[in-house]
């Protein structure tokens, strides 16, 4: 029981760092209807970025958080106007796969030459800290990127719901020809989304640096996951990928520790095999295809 | 205009008996040329490394080790006499492209010897050519169980043991402690990898015969980032002796997962990733590094003759310092002392001469002694090696040990 317990604490924490790379990747899916393959060089990006800060500056990681969100919103922004604007509009959702895996596999080379292959790990001095609570292992860093994860939904929310930015998007994604028929201006919302969704990588880079040594290669093995918790939230729901990412998260944590890490990973494949037979718009996916 | 199949085969035939004829001679005259200029000709040695692709950093520190070497034997005069010149060449971890390589060091550039390639999967293919041509294949990094399997005699493997066997040292370690001392209960978590694994499971055999009980044993997929779901279990049966069968992240990602949880079993083995001297304390932090047991056959801290001298020509030619010179450096080099130590013993320096030579006797090399069966795997066992004070030493075998073994392992500093 205690293993059962100790395994239910330490895949909702995982499962909340996954959810915090994946709500900018699902937000992008729903502005965009781009399938985002950079979004894990992304990460890696800002983990490299945060790594460098803090070696340089020493300030807390978690404070850097605030300097290389902005940086890594003008990354994005800038991939979408110059790489994926350009695209003619009826096959951009099948080339915008092909440009953000290109992206991706340029971010990783650049970061080869400037980092080398060497594993990296962040090491403020608490990374490998946790709380004993009744018996029980509660990591420090992981439970903070738990509690970011909420917070970056709840702005991300207040974002869409609440501004006029937010009715933008919406309203873009609705009909983008409506929509700039009333004055949206369809071009400069899908770049900031874009660059919105990518911003919310400089919170995950930071924690995933924390939690886990990296090199530049590291990024497929998170863009897959990624990939996985979108379809399984359902795409552009920002709280399905939540929930995904907390079932995955769980789901093998559960399976490592009391069956076998060999099939970790797979059990969370039959489960995304089930829902979308039975759900084929995922666990929360709107009818209409895009719709936030 | 068609050619009659007779008419065809007949001038085939008159093709292949010009084609023949000028080898013959050409051969003729290159043999008569050899002769001639023995003497002066330098000693010419071909190899193909993984200069870019998966292997691109090990193969360029192969590379190092390879050139290091050349230029110290020809400062010492070269090989009986005759200056020693290496052509390196780019297979770009391609198993195809190292055939190709192979191939054409021998039948075009005519190299006098060629020396291995990086890693198993390319050494595989490689020592197939060689063979086929009756070329020795002195190799520093193709040590996985299928490279042996090919029973090829021509094939020298340049390290202590074979890679599978790094992590017998810390069993005869273990066995070597009094029966009371000596850990009741062992778990073992290892990569599924084909030399990870195999390594652990050697282990946990020499164990499990000696009474050591296993409460646990699981392999877990490369792709596992977040290892303390597996830690978990694996401290729920508090295990006195954990085995790592381990490659690099995998390695790092086990101990992160142990000082969470932390889980701090009285022996940690972890086959690879902690022996690294750059990396593991970078991956951990250094004051996380105590304690933990590795296997190394070659790290700038060895005892074995001629390190410091290797070290200072190595620092003299690439700049850096000590703890960033990677092992295969080592092992390359050692490859290279290999045929000086032929050359000198025998006073000759030919393929034959260096297949025969080296299937009697040890040789004395920078990691370790070495000797080999039939089949080029070597004979010897790695060195047990422990962070101590934030440096890798020797703790096993006692005899060449640096410090004593330190056990319990002390508790992580978080």
């Amino acid at each position: 029981m205690h293993l059962v317990i100790q395994a239910l604490i330490l895949g909702s924490l995982t499962g909340g760092v996954y959810a915090l790379m994946a709500s900018g990747q699902t937000l992008i899916f729903g502005i965009m209807k781009v399938i985002n393959l950079a979004q894990g060089a992304f990460v890696i990006v800002a983990s490299y970025l945060t790594f460098s800060l803090f070696q340089m500056t020493g300030l807390d990681p978690f404070l850097l958080i605030v300097v290389t969100t902005p940086i890594m919103f003008i990354l994005g922004a800038a991939t979408q106007w110059f790489l994926l604007r350009p695209l003619r509009p009826d096959d951009a959702a099948e080339l915008s796969l092909l440009v953000t895996f290109a992206v991706a596999l340029g971010l990783e080379g650049a970061l080869s030459i400037v980092y080398k292959t060497t594993l990296r790990s962040i090491m403020p001095g608490y990374e490998n800290h946790s709380w004993t609570i009744w018996g029980y292992q509660v990591n420090e860093v992981r439970f903070y990127a738990f509690l970011l994860s909420i917070a970056m939904l709840v702005i991300l929310y207040l974002l869409l719901q609440k501004t006029k930015f937010g009715r933008s998007v919406r309203a873009t994604v609705q009909n983008p020809m409506a929509a700039q028929l009333l004055g949206v201006n369809s071009k400069a919302v899908s770049a900031f989304g874009f660059g919105l969704g990518v911003s919310t990588t400089a919170a995950a880079g930071a924690v995933f640096g924390l939690i886990t040594p990296f090199n530049p290669g590291s990024h497929y093995d998170l863009i897959s996951r990624l990939l996985t918790i979108v379809v399984l939230g359902g795409m552009g729901a920002i709280g399905g990928s939540v929930i995904a990412a907390l079932m995955m998260g769980v789901g093998a944590a559960l399976v490592s520790a009391l069956a076998s890490p060999i099939w970790a990973d797979f059990t969370f494949f039959i489960v995304l095999l089930l829902v979308l037979l039975l759900r084929p718009r995922g666990l929360f996916g709107a009818k209409v295809r895009g719709a936030l | 205009m068609k050619l009659s199949t007779s008419k065809f085969l007949k001038r085939r035939s008159t093709v292949a008996a010009a084609v023949a004829l000028t080898l013959v001679s050409t051969s003729l005259i290159s043999t008569l040329g050899n002769a001639a200029s023995a003497a002066a000709k330098p000693l010419t040695i071909g190899v193909s490394l993984s200069l870019t692709g998966d292997f691109a950093d090990s193969g360029t520190a192969a590379q190092k080790g390879y050139k290091l070497w050349v230029s110290d034997v020809n400062k010492k005069g070269g090989i009986l006499g005759r200056k020693v010149s290496i052509k390196i060449v780019n297979d770009a971890s391609s198993p195809d492209q190292v055939v190709t390589n192979y191939t054409n060091l021998i039948t075009q550039t005519k190299v006098d010897i060629v020396m291995g390639p990086f890693s198993s999967l390319l050494t595989i293919p490689a020592s197939r050519v060689a063979k086929r041509y009756g070329y020795s294949f002195i190799e520093p990094a193709g040590g996985g169980p299928k490279v042996f399997l090919e029973k090829n005699p021509n094939l020298f493997f340049v390290q202590p043991a074979a890679t599978t066997k790094g992590g017998d040292v810390f069993a005869d370690y273990i066995l070597s402690l009094p029966a009371a001392s000596r850990p009741k209960t062992a778990a073992y978590v290892k990569l599924d990898d084909p030399f990870a694994a195999p390594l652990a499971d050697n282990i946990k055999a020499r164990f499990e015969a000696a009474g050591i009980k296993t409460v646990y044993d699981q392999t877990y997929p490369s792709e596992t980032a977040d290892m303390t779901p597996v830690i978990s279990g694996v401290a729920a049966k508090s295990p006195d002796v954990l085995v790592g069968g381990t490659q690099t992240a995998d390695a790092f990602a086990q101990v992160k997962a142990m000082i969470q949880l932390k889980f701090n079993p009285k022996w940690l083995f972890l086959s690879n990733g902690a022996s690294s001297p750059l990396e593991f304390p970078k991956a951990i932090g250094t004051k996380n590094t105590e304690g933990v047991f590795t296997s190394s056959d070659w790290y700038p801290q060895s005892t074995a003759p001629g390190t410091p001298a290797f070290i200072k020509s190595y620092l003299a030619m690439y700049g850096g310092n000590a703890e960033l010179i990677d092992s295969t450096s080592a092992e390359a080099y050692s490859a290279g002392t290999l045929l000086e130590l032929v050359a000198k013993k025998t006073g000759k320096i030919d393929n034959a001469t260096i297949i025969k030579t080296l299937h009697t006797g040890s040789w004395p090399t920078l990691v370790g002694n070495l000797s080999w069966n039939a089949y080029g795997e070597p004979q010897g066992s790695y060195l047990l090696t422990q962070w101590i004070g934030g440096t890798l030493k020797t703790v096993f075998p006692t005899k060449i040990a640096q410090h004593a073994p330190v056990a319990p392992k002390p508790a992580w500093v978080g």
